[in-house]
């Protein structure tokens, strides 16, 4: 009599999921499956409208990083139409888009991915949220964490001309430019985020690496994947949010390949599953073999800790301490091809790539706000319409987010494709939910502390499963153990 | 300060009622009101409401028990669907939050939900079915009904 156990709609990631789990007549762990009913037909949906609207149209793909959509399609506008961005206006789009960065990544950390460690993995699960974190860390640290949001996406609004879906992108340009009072603001909010982001890594090498039970849990095997590592470079090979090459290295450490991201179809295919909307994207010179490790296989994730694994280094000075530091912690620092790192192949050290890439952009806010040139007035330059194809990439805090746009003689768009940065990481997702699934449920034992590990496997990646957020009510969390022959619900447990 | 929130997409059928309400409603004179659209709830919700005597939250609502296009008003407590961010947290625990950390915050009492029971909130499109078409000016009069309500309370922004 074979089970099987849904959790639906999974908690703490940004849309709806659904993980499968099957069991076997002995209650072991046979397969399992992370299912997202995602909307389909936004890009049909595109079609037949005017180009320079869509970075106002893809910011509204998700509440949550509408920042990524609407830099991207501006990318795409500035080769559609032929016009490279000017130095000024990408500054201010770099500014816009590290302040993102800030805010999203300190989301995740202390609201969803944090409670795991802060309060504790098998804490009961009222307890496993953000407020759980507060009441173990302090109010202080709240207080921290609702202002760097605030000022940041103040911030935000005035540089991009409305708070939550700002506006301000155009073919090339930037439509305001920045005054000294808002260039002042930036200044003092970019090191206020350095601050921040100090005291949140202090907090996790306390909390979480200074525990031998967490520390051995990241470090450990269960959530281990060695797979290949995508990522935005710059011409140093250190991460670059907004603009570089996109370098793959393999599980060893090798460099792959590295391409612009106008070549990404000679490098990327998508499988598909019949169980699922979302397609898995692979690396198109190895090929689909399947949900498994090595480098043998196309798999590949483009996550904060992709990003390290394929950088040779941090853009700025506080980042690149915490990098090498990161690197030692796991034995990997200089013992790769070349004498570069090893890749980190341990998933959960993914939430402290995440927090190094919080102070990095911290820190790239900070240089950019100190630029001599920040005020700029030459934001905006004419345009005019022509037939061509723009392909547009930046790293969007889930992964690598391309927006790949054609168009006829009149600007009028007549094909779009988006790839987002969670789909990159859809195959890998999948292989760490069934590995944690298959190390932690045995003889049909289902607990709340065990599905909250499995749940790990998928909140470290950071999922937005919807391109519209429609969580329903408190977003409950339901497990159902069914016979797989006919359906029979042998169990049910209920949360949320 | 009054803050009259539109949730949801403009592109999702009948998911861009409350957006849609919010334009209908900022052409208007509302001294002292602050309109914003918005996608997310949970904490971004939690910054607009910051430093407000009262707010209005306008969605759609799916609920198979009321006809689309009916009108509801209730307190927070009837979850909007877009209100319960699952990137961060709902409303309600965000508002706890924020009281917490003893941000200016109006009470549960002041915050007032408008949602229009829809039809379809995932077919990508800017049109709202006939029916949530035809509530737009009812959901426009309940806001303009309560903040008239608030307003008589607090004459200082009244004029």
């Amino acid at each position: 009599m074979n089970q099987r156990i849904t959790i639906d709609p999974i908690t703490r990631l940004e849309g709806h999921g659904r993980i499968e789990i099957f069991l076997d007549d002995a209650g072991e762990v046979v397969s399992a499956y992370f299912q997202v009913p995602e909307l389909r037909g936004f890009e049909s949906f595109c079609v037949g409208r005017q180009a320079e609207e869509m970075p106002n149209i893809t910011n509204r793909i998700c509440g949550v990083c509408p920042e990524a959509h609407h830099i991207a399609a501006a990318k795409a506008l500035d080769e559609l139409f032929g016009t490279p961005c000017l130095p000024a206006a990408a500054r201010i789009r770099e500014l816009i888009y590290s302040a993102f960065f800030v805010t999203d990544h300190t989301t995740h950390f202390y609201c969803l991915g944090g409670p795991d460690f802060i309060v504790g993995p098998d804490a009961p699960k009222e307890e496993r949220n953000i407020l759980g974190v507060i009441r173990k860390v302090g109010l202080d640290a709240g207080k921290a964490v609702i202002a760097c949001r605030a000022r940041n996406h103040e911030l935000i609004k005035k540089l991009g001309g409305r708070g939550v879906h700002l506006c301000g992108a155009l073919p090339g340009g930037w439509s305001v430019a920045v005054t000294p009072e808002i260039a002042d603001e930036a200044r003092q909010i970019a090191r206020q985020n350095i601050e921040f982001a100090l005291f949140s890594l202090e907090t996790f090498h306390r909390i979480v690496l200074g525990n031998a039970a967490y520390r051995d849990l990241v470090q450990g095997d269960l959530y281990a994947h060695q797979t290949y590592s995508m990522g935005t470079v710059d011409a140093h090979n250190a991460p670059n949010f907004y603009d570089g090459t996109i370098r793959v290295v393999d599980p060893a450490g090798n460099e792959f390949t590295r391409y612009r991201p106008q070549e990404y179809l000679d490098h990327i295919a998508e499988h598909v599953e019949p169980w699922t909307y979302v397609k898995f994207p692979y690396l198109k010179e190895i090929g689909w073999k399947g949900f498994v490790d090595g480098p043998a296989s196309g798999v590949y994730q483009a996550t904060p800790l992709a990003r390290l694994n394929v950088a040779d280094r941090m853009a700025t000075p506080r980042a690149q301490a915490e990098f090498e530091r990161f690197f030692d912690a796991f034995g990997c620092r200089g013992t790769g091809p070349g004498g570069r790192n090893s890749p980190v192949h341990h998933r959960l050290a993914t939430h402290w790539a995440r927090l190094i890439e919080l102070l990095y952009a911290a820190e790239r806010m900070q240089e950019l706000a100190d630029h001599p040139d920040l005020c700029d007035p030459k934001v905006r330059q004419a345009v005019s319409c022509r037939a061509g194809v723009g392909i547009g990439s930046v790293e969007a805090p889930r992964g690598t987010l391309t927006h790949h746009f054609t168009c006829d003689e009149h600007g009028i768009l007549t094909s779009v494709n988006l790839v987002v940065g969670t789909t990159n990481n859809n195959a890998p997702i999948g292989m760490s939910i069934a590995k944690a699934a298959k190390g932690l449920i045995h003889k049909g034992v289902v607990s709340d502390g065990i599905l909250n590990r499995v749940e790990m496997a998928f909140r470290l990646y950071d999922p937005c499963c919807s391109c519209a957020t429609h969580a329903i009510g408190t977003a409950p969390l339901e497990v159902t153990v069914r016979r797989s022959d006919d359906g029979t619900i042998l169990d049910r447990i209920s949360r949320g | 300060m009054m803050v009259v929130i539109g949730l949801g997409s403009p592109f999702l059928t009948d998911d861009s009622v409350g957006p849609r309400v919010v334009r209908e409603l900022a052409g208007e004179e509302h001294p002292g009101v602050r309109f914003v659209e918005a996608h997310a709830g949970g904490l971004l919700l939690l910054e607009e409401l910051s430093g407000t005597r009262g707010a209005i939250i306008i969605d759609a609502l799916l609920d198979e028990n009321l006809p689309p296009g009916e009108v509801v008003v209730s307190g927070i407590q009837r979850a909007s669907h877009n209100a319960a961010c699952s990137h961060d947290c709902g409303l309600p625990e965000a508002l706890d939050i924020g009281r917490a950390m003893g941000m200016p915050l109006p009470d549960d009492s002041d915050i007032s939900l408008v949602a229009v029971v829809a039809r379809d909130v995932t077919t990508f499109s800017e049109a709202l079915t006939p029916e949530v078409e035809a509530a737009v000016q009812r959901a426009c009069t309940a806001v303009r009904s309560i903040l008239a309500r608030k307003n008589a309370g607090s004459p200082a922004e009244a004029s």
